[in-house]
């Protein structure tokens, strides 16, 4: 089967500046995709050239087997980073407007709208003016307009910004709701622990090149567990000294109460956590889960040259001296 | 297609639904109605009744008889009632009729243009001596007297018979001050009416018999084609060229402000990408384009109905052809896509009204300029003037339009070259509005200047 985003290749520039640099993406039908990276990665510009808002000045783009996006718009619900609703139109009647847009069936656009209304938690403002909603609302009515004709690809764009933390929650059940359904999602974020917490493949960008394109899994399997968070069984004991001289320990540092244990390249985390053991009685100790935001400190910090993104999208967890 | 008739129609109901719409739609004829009750109470003249003193140095001896029947209340009351019929007289027979009702013409009675005019001067004559010095007599002028002085009019000897070479003598007349220009005006008129009629009298004739023999009253003219014959009227012809341009003024000014306003809106609610991941950019202009033509044709229908309805009740619609307009809805919906999509552009490229003030003035001038030329060109509808601004893209629809309105409407082969060129201009205006449509939609910060737009067209 096609996939739902094919990317070859594809460069945008405005002006001087490279917004996104090459770019190859493919999500499948039915996946759920983190788009994420810091602000002004090139996110926005990326997902625009996809809805075929903006247009690649090099590459090829496929969406849902079309070779532009306007060919499947009544396909696709889009929540772009810029929210607007029309002000002065009433709730009811901009979703029936947009329902219609997406060539939603004439009997069923009254039961749809009133349906997406009820799953982001708005069913009985259809008759409020837009202008009548809080900032965070006519974030959902926009939402509900995304969702209103049960897309085959759902994009949003930064969607949990601005969104109280019960809306947020409301949201991630709702992404995962449409992605049960069978809905392809893509959603951007910099805000990296959220899509930590929904993604099933991570695509990173930055400064327009795509420095990560891994299933959450993998990454957190082929992360380099060098740190050992380590809290001791007598705390009125200073362990630094004992831990440092273990085996394979690099560094020390005091985090928080206990201890982050930093080991040396190449050093097996099991057998080190049993020197350890061996050196320390711990009330704690375990391997430290990486997390999107480390990795992604972690890839910059790197490089970020042209040349290598290549080679850490490639394998981008590994040490560049164990590469 | 059906998107485009989807954002139309939202388009269209959005606008005439508002109040504001309502209210502009209304304000015209209702601004028009006011004015036809309210501009004669508020221009009718001040105290006309004025009372006075005129003396007269009369240096033929035959004149002051007469001055003093010509410059008498009733007199002057008379005069001014048969001016009012003169100028009846060419009017069509209803609204003759009409004013007939009113009292217009009921001879120095209270009829409405006696009315507008105002009270009757009550003027009282001094004869001075034929000898007497004028520079003595002057000061008289801004004396304190009661009435009060308004002028001094002396009459040349030779006023009434021809001096030695032929020619007949004149008079002097020396007013006050602050004497209003109308009591001026009927005193010239009783001054040369007495002098006219004491010529008449001393060559032994009747002036009155001699005021009817020279009096041959107005007739309107009748335009013949081969298909029909048409009422003419001298004022409905000077006015039909300036309404109908208004009529296409307004609607294309109408359509092109909303459609601005309606983008300029979306762009700074920023609905417009949302709306651009239902409608591709074109789909979303022709629409919005569409359905403001649609609101613009539904003023310009009201406004043309009533017009034609005004004409309907005065049966003076035979003196407009009907060809017109049809004409004037073409011309509107060429000069509409010119206009409206170089609006649409504007409002596209800005993020708010007060940045398309800038990129606005060149498109207002294509509307204003032909306006501003209308006189020159309605007055000599062949001239080089009105046949560059009838092939000029993209005033060309309003030079076309006076001409065709004017009394000498040009040959059809011209009309429907300009329309030509007009449907080229709203291409390349369309073409260039869809270029900069598509990349200023989503363009906010510093308002770009004409050379950006450019620029983008040439990037597309």
């Amino acid at each position: 089967m096609d996939p739902a985003i094919l990317l070859a290749g594809v460069t945008k520039t405005f002006g001087t500046t490279k917004a996104v640099c090459n770019l190859d993406l493919c999500v499948p039908r039915g996946a759920l995709y983190g788009f994420i990276g810091p602000n002004g990665a090139g996110k926005t510009t990326s997902i625009r050239m996809m809805m075929a808002i903006l247009f690649p000045d090099v590459g090829e783009l496929t969406v849902l087997g079309h070779s532009s996006a306007r060919d499947a718009k009544n396909r696709i619900g889009y929540l772009p980073e810029e929210r607007g609703v029309y002000r002065r139109m009433r709730v009811g009647a901009f979703l029936t407007y947009m329902a219609r847009l997406k060539d939603v069936p004439e009997a069923e656009v009254g039961s749809r709208v009133k349906g997406s209304l009820d799953r982001v938690g708005l069913l009985g403002t259809e008759r409020k003016r837009c202008d009548e909603l809080s900032k965070g609302m006519q974030q959902k009515v926009q939402l509900a307009a995304a969702i209103v004709h049960a897309p085959a690809l759902l994009i949003l764009d930064e969607p949990f910004s601005g969104l109280d933390p019960v809306s947020r929650r409301q949201l991630r059940d709702l992404i995962l709701e449409e992605h049960r359904r069978g809905a392809t999602v893509l959603f951007s974020t910099h805000v990296m622990p959220q899509a930590e917490e929904i993604c099933q493949h991570v695509v990173m960008i930055h400064e327009g090149r795509k420095v990560l394109d891994e299933p959450l899994a993998t990454i957190r399997r082929r992360y380099d567990p060098r740190t050992i968070r380590f809290d001791p069984l007598h705390p009125e004991i200073d362990p630094t000294l004992a831990l440092a001289r273990v085996a394979g320990v690099e560094r020390v540092d005091r985090v928080d109460g206990g201890f982050d244990v930093r080991l040396a390249l190449g050093t097996e985390p099991g057998s080190a956590i049993q020197r350890i053991t061996a050196a320390v009685a711990p009330a704690r100790i375990e391997i430290a889960r990486p997390r999107l935001e480390d990795v992604f400190i972690q890839i910059v910090s790197e490089g970020g040259a042209a040349d290598r993104t290549a080679v850490t999208a490639r394998d981008p967890l590994v040490p560049a001296a164990a590469r | 297609m059906r998107k485009v008739v989807l954002v139309a129609a939202r388009e269209f109901l959005t606008t005439v639904t508002t109040r504001g719409f309502i209210i502009g739609l209304l304000i015209v004829p209702v601004a028009i109605g006011l004015s036809a009750i309210v501009a004669p109470r508020l221009f009718r003249p001040r105290d006309y009744a004025v009372h006075g003193q005129i003396a007269v140095i009369d240096q033929t001896g035959r004149v002051a008889q007469e001055l003093r029947r010509t410059i008498s209340a009733a007199h002057i009351a008379e005069r001014r009632a048969a001016l009012a019929r003169l100028s009846l007289s060419a009017v069509p027979e209803e609204i003759q009729q009409l004013a007939g009702r009113r009292g217009v013409a009921v001879a120095g009675g209270d009829g409405m243009i006696a009315r507008v005019l105002g009270g009757v001067p009550d003027l009282r004559l001094i004869e001075r001596a034929p000898t007497a010095d004028v520079r003595e007599e002057k000061p008289w002028l801004f004396s304190s007297e009661n009435p009060k002085p308004l002028a001094l009019a002396v009459i040349h000897p030779d006023a009434i018979a021809p001096s030695t070479d032929g020619a007949y003598g004149t008079y002097d007349l020396y007013v006050a001050a602050s004497l209003d220009d109308r009591i001026e005006n009927q005193i010239h008129q009783s001054l040369r009416e007495a002098i006219v009629n004491a010529r008449i009298k001393l060559r032994g004739l009747d002036p009155a018999q001699v005021d009817e023999m020279v009096r041959v009253g107005p007739v309107p003219s009748v335009r013949v084609t081969k298909t029909e014959e048409r009422r003419s009227l001298g004022v409905f012809n000077r006015v039909l060229p300036f309404v109908f341009a208004a009529l296409l003024m307004l609607g294309v000014m109408m359509g092109g402000q909303a459609l601005l306003t309606s983008t300029i809106e979306e762009k700074s609610s920023r609905v417009m990408e949302v709306l651009l991941s239902a409608v591709s950019p074109l789909e979303l202009m022709a629409g919005k384009i569409l359905g403001q033509m649609g609101v613009a044709l539904v003023a310009l229908g009201l406004y043309v109905s009533l017009g034609i309805v005004l004409l309907l009740s005065f049966a003076l619609l035979g003196l407009l052809n009907g060809w017109l307009v049809l004409y004037l809805l073409l011309f509107f919906l060429i000069s509409y896509l010119v206009v409206g999509s170089l609006m649409a552009a504007v409002g596209a490229a800005v993020s708010e009204l007060s940045e398309a003030q800038t990129l606005m003035t060149p498109i207002v001038l294509i509307v204003v300029l032909p306006m501003l030329l209308a006189v020159p060109i309605t007055t000599d509808p062949n001239s080089r003037l009105a046949m560059v601004m009838s092939f000029l893209p993209p005033v060309n629809t309003f030079g076309m339009l006076l001409r065709m309105t004017s009394s000498a409407p040009p040959p059809w082969w011209q009309v429907w070259l300009s329309i030509g060129v007009g449907l080229g201009s709203a291409f390349l205006a369309i073409w260039f509005a869809a270029r900069v449509f598509q990349i200023g939609l989503l363009m906010y910060g510093n308002p770009p200047n004409y050379a950006t737009l450019i620029r983008w067209v040439r990037q597309t």
